[in-house]
This record gives structure tokens, sequence and C-alpha cells, in this order.
């Protein structure tokens, strides 16, 4: 799950200030899960903001809506079609980050506005608890490390830790975190292959992850693309 | 001879080694550096010239460690994975090695957010690199050194000379780890071996005798760490926000009566703390030289160099042994 | 998509007290309106499926509350007693609604004979439909036995003519003192321009035992005895009295007599105590007033001196019904037992009088019943119908309501299109029982009581035995109502399946496949979940915020511009605090003029984070939130979501910079009548100080 926090509202309103009429714009999936950006939080943004432009008398209209998801075409067409209905001049998403850069993508001459900011990959380890699972480095290596990941959950993605700064359990940099090595070790030894960490883990290929530049994933039985022209394309 | 590093020599030779640590300045001025390198001269083997110790800027590894072999001693360079990725790693192996520099220690490095253990404001904003881990480093210094050949592939015009090192904290946890990470970084190409600060000598002969039965102890050199410990603050700090470092009960105590012992009198107190300090440093030597697989020491007396010849002193470490630069 | 609210949505299942009663009066329902004290509401909903309210809130046996789910908890909600407290409490807005919606009566006339139960409805129910029923009663005054015969300390005559008058009112006619088949025959009625005749004349014949002795003087009857006791004519009563029979009637009978000033009453019956054919309750009663009963014993003779009856010889019974169901009784006759007494009443059960079939062309079937269709209600004669109990046996009167209804619905169609209308027995679907786990769950409040004469009291006279609710007692019974069928619904569309209301239901009843689900037997209403749903995809089928926001957006910028320096307040209350509805009504009227906006929400701990800023949207300058009193929230773990909810909604005040402190949270003290008075007072003077500081 993408996992995001809602923006003070005092940084949401300084980014509308100026516009007439806003849409404030929910998300059903990963922001509707992660309680930030999902239709019960775009009424409360869309509240907050009218109460605080009604105690300065200024006549803006805050409209409100959701839709499924926002990092896809077909779904953002229907705001599209709201926007141009409704004569929208701004927009709040309350989607992660890729819904706002789709949004602006589609609706090119309205300016859409991050609500959220966008944190991490991670799963619900408690009720209301998101951890920081994964990386999204593009190769993944779990099978090595037991299932948990060293680069997401490693301070220092150490791929041959732990480092000496471990401490019961937890990183050096704070008693909340857990070593993500100490883990990799619990669950390598439950598992009866601790003896596989004795092996060097060369140096890793970056270039998978983000450091090797902006990603792309083509699925060319689904694309519309023409297959003998991209034949031998690189993916 | 790998190296030819006097280090590598003394070791070789069969002789205990002593290496100690020399800090460098925060600024730009060669000066103090010179100053601590006189003081410390035929103390000790081979110097440890930290870099960017925990997280904290400070001149470069590489050069104070220039600066202190032209005073004719020798250091150790340290390269912590942190703040450079491996192309700079190898440069710098690279220029070190033009310098003259020839033992360079592998260690991961603090995480930035540390700033010397929250005292300094450090660099927490600052992305970290890691791009590759001690152990990684390891194989690639032995890489450049037995291959002449760069990580990514490409040759070296000419192999460089190194005498690799590796730290380890035999006590950490979780514990089970420790040998095994041990011997990844020996099978790497570590040459010898610095260990965290020992104090539970209980607990650290028993892991020697564990690694030794991995038959490790023989394919590198360890030195056993050692802590000055100048107060009944810094010994409880150490127990129990240092990861890695256990301090025993009894050691606690003896500090504790020694601060007690002056009654209200601070200077006093801080005088016989550090002389029990002293005391215990003595003794710690002593006992880890007992230690079947223990091949020299690593004293460190953060801040407080001066102590050091007198602690080697008191060992029966000193004189150093002579070493003529072609021996071995 | 889109924030469009879900609408509220019927179920199609029931709930079961609406299924288990006879005419299916939605009790659910009703409940419900009585706790909002739409009173009116309620009315309204009682008489239109069932015009004998007022007698029922007496006398019914309620089905609903042995059907109640509520049981499973701790106790049934009184159902028959709120229903009382509605009738009695709306008497005079009922005379007012007499006078309106007179129907046009303008199509043909009915006779209807017999002024019974089920013979009122029917002619209600026509009258409604504009034809002209007509009904006869051979007695001087109306209601059948429910008015003759029942006695008063069950049901006062007042309580009947309440009903009856209503249906008066509606303009039928009820000609008193006309026996059909004597004063006029039946076919006369026909040829007299009546285009139907309803034969309800109910069971009116107390039979009688074929036991030696039987003819001794001081033996009665049940239905005379009780119908002398009811107009207050001398009544034969000794000063021992044994009553043969164990149903409603001997149970009347027995404790007639004991008013009547018997000091011993026996009560002999075929049946073990088991098998008792009386209701539970009234049996319980029974026995309280010392009168003994003797189950499992049969009338074998009557003794008497001088033609006098002196006791009554019993002798064992020892079963009553064979394998198959049917009245065999078998006795051990070498058993016997003597009861001594001076007076003796049979009420062994009762007939039909079907005197109204003289000369009339109707065929009967069997030892004289009328030939009759369950169905079409139809006898053999074409426009000739019957209903109640003269063809369906012995029943209740809400039973008998239901029959007046099906007899009106068939003579009409009849009259209307030619022919029958056949009616199948309806059954309501209807939730299931309540899953054990979830019952545990729910917080335990124990039924609210009335005040009972006790028994020493009660026999000496004809007083009735119980007392109605009171307002603050009968909306305190309300809330234990579990409000079945009204729980959460998904919208599946927008469920993102996040699991928030797993995690959050309080009773464990929410689950996740792809989508959320509350399974309806389950589901307590509570709104929890639906207050916390973050794709606010779950709504409740009886309470949505919606019309309240539309609400304010009216009330509060009218309150403002009437009350320019007084700070406007919107406060949402919890109206399970309330204990009158005037107090209510009082504080929506009088509030605004002083700057307060009072809402009442059953259990604040619905309002979502949204409605908690709604007030401050369209203008309101501070809000306060009175909840219940301390420990008596009725959903477990609700404050703390609420509490929660206030926070973010301080939040948001906090972000956009205006003080947290608009907003109040108040736990009520005792009452809502003694506590939120001053709560007002005192959050208008802090939201006063604060508003003076910002020099607004």
């Amino acid at each position: 799950m993408i996992v995001a926090e809602r923006k003070p509202l005092a940084e949401i309103r300084s980014f509308v200030e100026d516009y007439r009429r806003i849409l404030i714009l929910g998300c059903g999936t990963c922001t509707t899960v992660s309680l930030c950006g999902g239709e019960a939080e775009v009424k409360i943004v869309a509240s907050g903001l009218r109460i605080s432009f009604l105690h300065e008398g200024r006549d803006s209209e805050i409209l409100e809506d959701c839709i499924t998801r926002q990092c896809e075409p077909e779904f953002v067409e229907v705001a599209r079609q709201k926007v141009k209905d409704e004569s929208i001049e701004a927009i709040v998403s309350l989607g992660c980050g890729v819904g706002v850069n789709l949004l602006a993508q589609l609706l090119e001459t309205v300016p859409v506005f991050p609500g959220v900011n966008t944190k991490f990959f991670g799963a619900v380890v408690e009720p209301g608890m998101w951890l920081e699972m994964c990386a999204g480095c593009g190769d993944c290596i779990l099978q090595l490390t037991g299932g948990i990941c060293p680069i997401a959950r490693c301070s220092k993605s150490l791929l041959n830790g732990p480092c000496g700064g471990t401490r019961d359990g937890k990183c050096e940099i704070g008693e909340d975190v857990d070593c993500a090595w100490a883990l990799i070790i619990e669950r390598m030894k439950s598992l009866g292959t601790l003896d596989r960490l004795s092996e060097m883990l060369p140096a890793r290929d970056w270039s998978t992850s983000r450091h090797g530049g902006p990603r792309r994933l083509v699925h060319t039985e689904v694309a519309n693309v023409n297959v003998q022209e991209t034949e031998g394309e690189a993916q | 001879m790998k190296s030819g590093s006097r280090l590598e020599r003394i070791l070789e030779a069969g002789h205990f080694a002593v290496t100690a640590e020399i800090g460098p300045p925060m600024s730009g001025n060669p000066a103090k550096v010179l100053e601590k390198a006189q003081l410390l001269k035929g103390t000790a083997d081979a110097f440890n010239i930290t870099d960017n110790q925990t997280a904290v800027v400070r001149m470069s590894s590489v050069a104070a460690a220039a600066l202190v072999l032209g005073e004719g001693l020798e250091p150790i360079m340290q390269m912590t994975c942190r703040d450079r990725n491996r192309l700079a790693i190898q440069a710098d192996v690279l220029g070190g090695s033009a310098l003259g520099l020839k033992n360079c220690l592998c260690i991961t490095g603090d995480h930035q957010t540390s700033g010397a253990a929250g005292r300094l404001k450090g660099h927490p904003g600052a992305k970290n690199v890691y791009d590759v881990d001690s152990i990684q480093l390891v194989s690639i210094l032995r890489g450049m050194r037995d291959d002449a050949l760069q990580q990514g592939g490409d040759p070296l015009e000419e192999p460089t000379p190194l005498y690799i090192g590796a730290a380890w904290t035999p006590l950490g946890d979780p514990i089970e780890i420790r040998p095994i990470r041990l011997k990844k970084k020996v099978d790497a190409g570590a040459d010898f071996i610095q260990t965290q600060g020992v104090y539970d000598v209980d607990g650290f002969r028993e892991q020697m005798a564990i690694i030794a039965d991995m038959g490790l102890h023989e394919r590198t050199h360890i030195l056993a760490g050692i802590i000055v410990p100048k107060s009944l603050g810094m010994l409880r700090y150490m127990n129990s926000s240092v990861a890695g470092v256990t301090v025993p009960d009894r050691l606690i105590q003896r500090m504790a009566e020694a601060k007690k012992s002056a009654g209200d009198d601070k200077k006093e107190a801080s005088r016989r703390q550090l002389a029990e300090g002293i005391k215990m440093s003595v003794e710690l030597i002593e006992q880890v030289q007992e230690i079947p697989g223990v091949r020299g020491v690593h004293v460190q007396a953060i801040e407080s160099e001066h102590l050091v010849p007198e602690i080697l002193e008191k060992a029966g470490l000193l004189p150093r042994p002579e070493m003529s630069k072609k021996e071995g | 998509m889109g924030t469009n609210p879900m609408p509220r949505v019927e179920s199609t299942v029931h709930a079961p007290c609406a299924a288990a009663c006879a005419v299916h009066t939605d009790t659910r329902q009703l409940v419900e309106f009585i706790a909002n004290g739409r009173y009116e509401d309620a009315l309204e909903l009682l008489l239109e499926a069932n015009p004998f309210s007022s007698v029922c809130g007496r006398i019914c046996h309620h089905p609903c509350e042995q059907s109640c789910r509520r049981a499973k908890v701790d106790a049934p909600v009184g159902l028959r007693r709120l229903k009382r407290f509605v009738m009695e409490t709306m008497a005079d807005s009922r005379h007012l609604r007499r006078e309106r919606n007179i129907p046009q009566q303008d199509k043909a006339r009915v006779a209807i004979i017999g002024s019974g139960p089920s013979g009122m409805t029917a002619a209600h129910d026509l009258a409604r439909l504009g034809y002209k029923p007509v009904v006869f009663e051979r007695h001087a005054t109306p209601g059948g036995l429910l008015g003759q015969a029942l006695p008063r300390y069950r049901l006062p005559y007042s309580v009947v003519k309440e009903d009856i008058d209503d249906i008066i009112a509606l303009g039928v006619e009820v000609r008193t003192g006309i026996e059909i088949g004597i004063d006029i025959k039946l076919d006369d009625l026909l040829k007299d321009g009546f285009s139907a005749v309803l034969i309800a004349t109910g069971l009116s014949e107390s039979r009688t035992l074929g036991i030696p002795g039987i003819d001794s003087r001081g033996v009665q009857l049940a239905l005379p005895f009780l119908l002398a006791a009811h107009s207050s004519r001398p009544v034969e009563n000794g000063k021992r009295m044994v009553v043969i029979g164990g149903g409603n009637v001997a149970v009347d009978v027995a404790r007639t007599a004991r008013r009547l000033g018997a000091e011993k009453v026996t009560m002999v019956c075929l049946e073990s105590r088991d098998e008792i054919p009386a209701w539970p309750w009234e049996i319980e009663e029974t026995e309280e007033e010392g009168i003994v009963l003797m189950p499992s014993w049969g009338p074998k003779s009557v003794f008497s001196e001088n033609g006098a009856i002196k006791g009554i010889e019993l002798k064992k019974c020892l079963s009553v019904f064979d394998s198959e169901g049917r009245f065999r009784p078998q006795f051990d006759e070498s058993e016997v037992a003597t009861v001594a007494a001076e007076g003796l009443v049979i009420a062994v059960g009762q007939s039909g009088d079907l005197t109204c079939l003289e000369d009339a062309a109707v065929e009967l079937v069997g030892e004289g019943r009328i030939q009759w269709d369950r169905e079409t209600l139809a006898t053999s004669r074409e426009g000739v119908f019957a209903c109640g109990e003269v063809v369906s046996g012995p029943g209740s009167a809400v039973e008998a309501v239901l029959s007046g209804h099906r007899a009106a619905r068939a003579i009409s169609h009849l009259l209307e299109t030619g022919n029958l209308l056949e009616q199948p027995p309806e059954e309501l679907p209807h939730i299931g029982d309540l899953p054990d786990d979830v019952a545990s769950k729910v917080t335990l409040l124990s039924p609210i009581g009335v005040s009972v004469l006790a028994p020493e009291e009660r026999v000496k006279g004809f007083e009735e035995i119980e007392t109605g609710y009171s307002e603050a007692d009968a909306l305190r019974e309300a809330r234990r109502c579990l409000a079945c069928t009204t729980g959460a619904l998904v919208d599946e569309e927008k469920c993102a399946a996040c699991l928030t209301c797993v995690r959050i239901c309080p009773f464990g009843v929410a689950t996740v496949e792809r989508t959320a689900a509350m399974p309806q037997d389950e589901c307590q209403a509570c709104g929890l979940c639906a207050a916390q749903c973050p794709a606010a995809a779950i709504a409740l089928t009886r309470f949505s915020t919606r019309q309240m926001k539309d609400q304010l957006r009216e009330v509060v910028p009218l309150v403002k511009s009437q009350s320019r320096a007084t700070p406007v307040i919107v406060s949402y209350c919890c109206l399970f605090e309330v204990t009158g509805r005037d107090f209510l009504r009082s504080a929506e009227s009088t509030g605004p003029g002083r700057g307060i906006v009072p809402i009442s929400i059953p259990c604040v701990a619905r309002l979502s984070t949204a409605d908690l800023l709604s007030p401050f949207e369209v203008g309101a300058d501070g809000l306060v939130i009175i909840a219940c009193r301390e420990d008596s929230c009725l959903y477990p773990t609700a404050e703390d979501r609420l509490l929660y909810r206030i926070r973010q909604a301080k939040g948001v005040l906090g972000e956009i910079g205006m003080e947290e402190e608009r907003i109040d949270y108040w736990k009520t003290n005792g009452s809502a009548e003694v506590s939120w008075g001053a709560f007002w007072a005192l959050s208008q003077k802090k939201l006063g100080e604060i508003l003076n500081r910002k020099g607004e």
C-alpha cells in the first residue's frame, strides 16, 4: 500500500488561496486505506477550507469529489468532466504523488496541488500504524533475506548487515526502529537457512532502482504498441 | 608481503601489535595533526586516522594520514561507506596509495543522524551513500591489490599495495551472526581486524574460541579494541548506549568506588577516576594478551591521546620493536 | 462515485416483532418514533395497522415481545406498554384526528353482523374505502365481548370506547339492540340494499359440561357470569368458588370471582401446569391473587344439598391430547379429589351463536360450523362473508383485527370486480436470531417497570392492575430497542476494503471479503463504522446526517442575522438523555433566540468529523457536543471514538488558525432537563470571551 499523510490545512490553503472555484479530489484506493485521502477526508479538507475562507470573508466555492483511482486515465476522465462542467480553477488532490502527477498531466491547464505527502510503500502492523517495507528497488532479493527487505528496512540499506551499531534488535538511529538485519537473522534462523548469510552478497546494481533514472514498465500484450516496430526494445 | 607496511611486518613477524588512533581536527589546520603525531610517535605500530567519525565532518582521513606519514608514523587510513560511492572510494584509495598510505580500515560508518551521539548538530539531512557495505569494500580493495582490477571490471594500470583491515563487534547482537560476518570479511580478504572495545573479557574470550574453531584467527590478525575509560559516567554510557559494548559490573563498581573515595572534591574525583581508568586499560591489555588468537591491541583514548603512552608503558608494550623498512 | 450520500434504503426483511404481529404493526418503527419524540407519527403508525390500538395496548398477548431479539440480551422491549403509552399520551391528538380525513362514502352499503373487533375493523376499512358499512349489534353497547365480558381490571370500557368512537367517527353506523336472525333476517338485509353481508358474531356462547349435578343451583356458565360482573348486575358469587377450565376466560372468571368477594377460588383444569392454555403472565397474576390452581384434574360430578351446590368431585386427568393432537382426555377414575364450594363456573370454551343464519341459505358443515373458505372468506352464499372467531375458532384480539382487514379486502374486491379474492396467509420474511457472541457484547439495560398494584389491593375491586409508562419511562424503554434491520449498509463500489470498520466494530460484526459487509442479523446499528469509514461508503438505514446539514444551512444564518451580538452555538445533543419531548421542543424553539441551535441525535457517537465541522461551515461560532451520562452510553468504545473525532475536528480548526476551544464536550449530568441549560450557558460565556479577545 502506498502510505501517505495529509498536509496541514494551512499549507493546502496557501496553494489555493487565490482561486475561486476549487475542487478537492479524493482517491478511492491507497489514500482511502491509509486514512488520509478518501471521501471522508475530502469532506474534512473541504470543510476546513470553507470555514477558513468564511472567516476571512472570501468568496470561494469548494467542491468535493472522489474517483476510484487517480492513477488511471479512465478514472481521471471523470474528474476532467467535472472540471469542465463546474469551471474548476484549481484542484487539491488527496491522491498520492502519482495521482497528482497524472492529474496534472491529463488536465493540463488546471493547476493540481498536492494535498498529501506521499511517504512510502508499507503494510499495516497494527491498526493505524504502517511500516515501510519496500523500496521499489526494481530487483527484489527477498528470497535471500527471508522475506525481509534490507534495502527498505535497513537504515543503511546494507546487504551484508548488521553493522556494529545494532543494539537489542534496534537500529542505531532510534529505539523505535527495528534493526532489519536482526529481523532477517531471526527469520532465517527459524527457516533453518541462516548459513546462507555466510556468503557475501556482492555490490549491487542499483540501476534498476530510482538511481538508474525514472522507470517504466510495458506489458506488450496489453499496450497499444505496434509489436513489430518495438521488437527487441528493452522493457 | 602484500603491502610492506610496518603493521603487516610486525604481525607477520609474530609480534604483539599495537595500534592507536589519531582523530583529525575540525579544521583545515595541519598543526593539530602534527602535534598529536609528535605526541604519539613511537608508541604504536600504526595509527588509525578516523574518517568523519560519528558522522561529524573533520579533515579527511587520507589527508590527515598523509600528514601523519610525513611525521614518520605509520597511518591506517579509514574508509567509511556512508559518504562515498564505489568510484570515490576507489579513487581515494588510489590517491592514498600514491601518497604512501598502505593500511586501510574498511568500515560501514555511523548513520548521518548520529552527529557525535547527539552532542553536535552534524548533518542529519545529508543523503547517505552506502553504495557498498564494509564487506564488499574489503573485497573491492582486495581486487585492486591482488588482481589490479576496479570493482566494475576495468583494469588498474598496476596493482595497489594495501594492507586491508575490517572491524569486528564480537559481542554485538544478534550474537550468532558476528562470527559469520567475521568470516565473510576474512573470506573477502581482510588482513587484520580491529574489534569494538572489550571490557567483558570472558565474553570476548568465548567468542574468540568460536572463531578460532572456524580457523579465522589464523587467516587474519585480530587486534582487541581497548577503549580507555575516563570516568564512571563514560563507563556507564558505553554499557547502556554503545552498541556491542558490555561493561561487567565489577568494573563499574571499581570506578564508582574510585569516584566515591574522593568525597566532595570534584577535581580529586576526576583524577582518581582517570587513574582507575588507566589501571583498567592496562589490565585489559594484559588479559586479552592471554587469549589465543589475539594478535594485538587497538587502543582508543578519545580526545585524550596523551594517555596512550602511559598506558602502553605500564602494559609493558613499549618500546615498540625495531623493524627495518625491508624486513619481513 | 461522487460525494452524494446514500439514499435511505428500506430493508427487504423485517424485524421479527413486526413479522410476529398478526397485523404486522411495524413495532420497530414505532419504537423509533417514540424514542425521537415523534408521538404523532407513532399514533398514525399504530392506527393504520390496528384500529383497536388502545385495546391491544392493554390486553394484547404481544407476540411481538415474544419474538423480540432483545430477550437474548436481557429482556424483551415492553412493546405493549409502549403502545399503551402512545395511545394514552396522544388521546387528545386522536380526538382531533377524528375531525380530519372523514372519507367520502359514496359506494355500496355493507351489513356487518357483530360489533366486536373483527367486525368493527372491517367496518373501519370499508368506510375508508368509501363504502357505507352498517354494523348490527344485539347488545346495547358496541364492542362485542371485548367491551362486554372482559374484566375491567384488564380492560376498562373507556379504553374500548376510544377505539370504537374513532371508527364511528369515520361514518360507520352502529345499530345496537338489533339481533339479525330475529329482528331482521339475513335475507332481508340483502334485499334491502346491502350489497354484502359480513358475519362477525364471534364466539358468544359458553359451552357446558354433561356431568351429574350440573343443573344444581350455583352452577353458572362463564360468559353470563362475566357479562353480569362487567355490567355491575348482581352476580351469584359464593364464599368458595370453583372454576372449571384452564384458558384465559377461566382465568378472567376466577379473578373476577375473587374480586367479587370469594374468599377461596379454585381453578381446575385438565391440562398439566405446562400445558395450561392461559397466558403465563395471567397465571402468575392469578396465583398472586390467592387463587389455587389444580392442574391435571377433570370434573367428575357436582354434589349438592337441597339442589344447591356443595362442592365438586374431581378425577385425575392423565393426558389431554392424543398422539395426533386431538382432544382425548384420559382419566384415572380411581384417583379422586373433592373441593367444597358454594358456586361453580364452567369455563370450558365458547361456541358461536348462529342465530343470524335463521332462515338464511347459508350452508353449515360438521357440527354446526359455517361453511367457509379461509382464503376468500366467503360462505356458500354469494355476497355473504364471515370473519373472526365465529369461523376461525378462538383467537386473540389482534387476530380478530387481522381477520377484519382481510374481510374488508375480500368484500371490496368482490364489489369492485365481481370476483372473489384469494388471500393466502401472509408471512413476512424477518431477520434471524441474534447470535450469542453478539448478544453477549450488547450493553445490559434492565427493562423499565410500571407500578403494579399489590395482589391484596387488586382483589379489593376492579381497578386496573398496572399503570402505563410515564413519558420518561417510555423514552427509556424505547431506547432498549436493538433497531433490528436498520443497520449498516455498504456501497460496494466505494468500499476500498481498508478494514477500518472491521477493526472498530465493537460487536465484531463487520467482515470483509472483497468488500465490507455487516450481516443484518448481527449489526447493532451503532453507526461507529459509518462515522469512521474513510471512503464514506457506509450508511445506516435509519440515520443520515445529510438532512441535518441542510437544516443547519437554513437555520444558522437565520439565527445569526437575528441575534447579531450573541455568539451562535450549534449543539449536538444525545437524544437518549431527554426525559420528555417538551424539553426538546422548548429548547428548539427558544434556543435560537439565545444563540443556541440544539440538534438532538440518537447517540452523538455517530457524528463524523465532517459533521462536527459543518456547523462552522454555515457560520456558527461554536459547537457544543453533549453526550450521555457517565457510563450510560449504549455502545462500547463509542465515547472514545467520538473523542478522537472531536480531537480531529479541533485539529482542523487549529490548522486554519481558529481557536480549538470553540468546540466543547459535555457529559449530561442527571438528565437533559437538569444539566443542558447550564452547559449551554457556560459554553456561550466562554465563546463570548474568545470572540471578545479576537475583537469580533
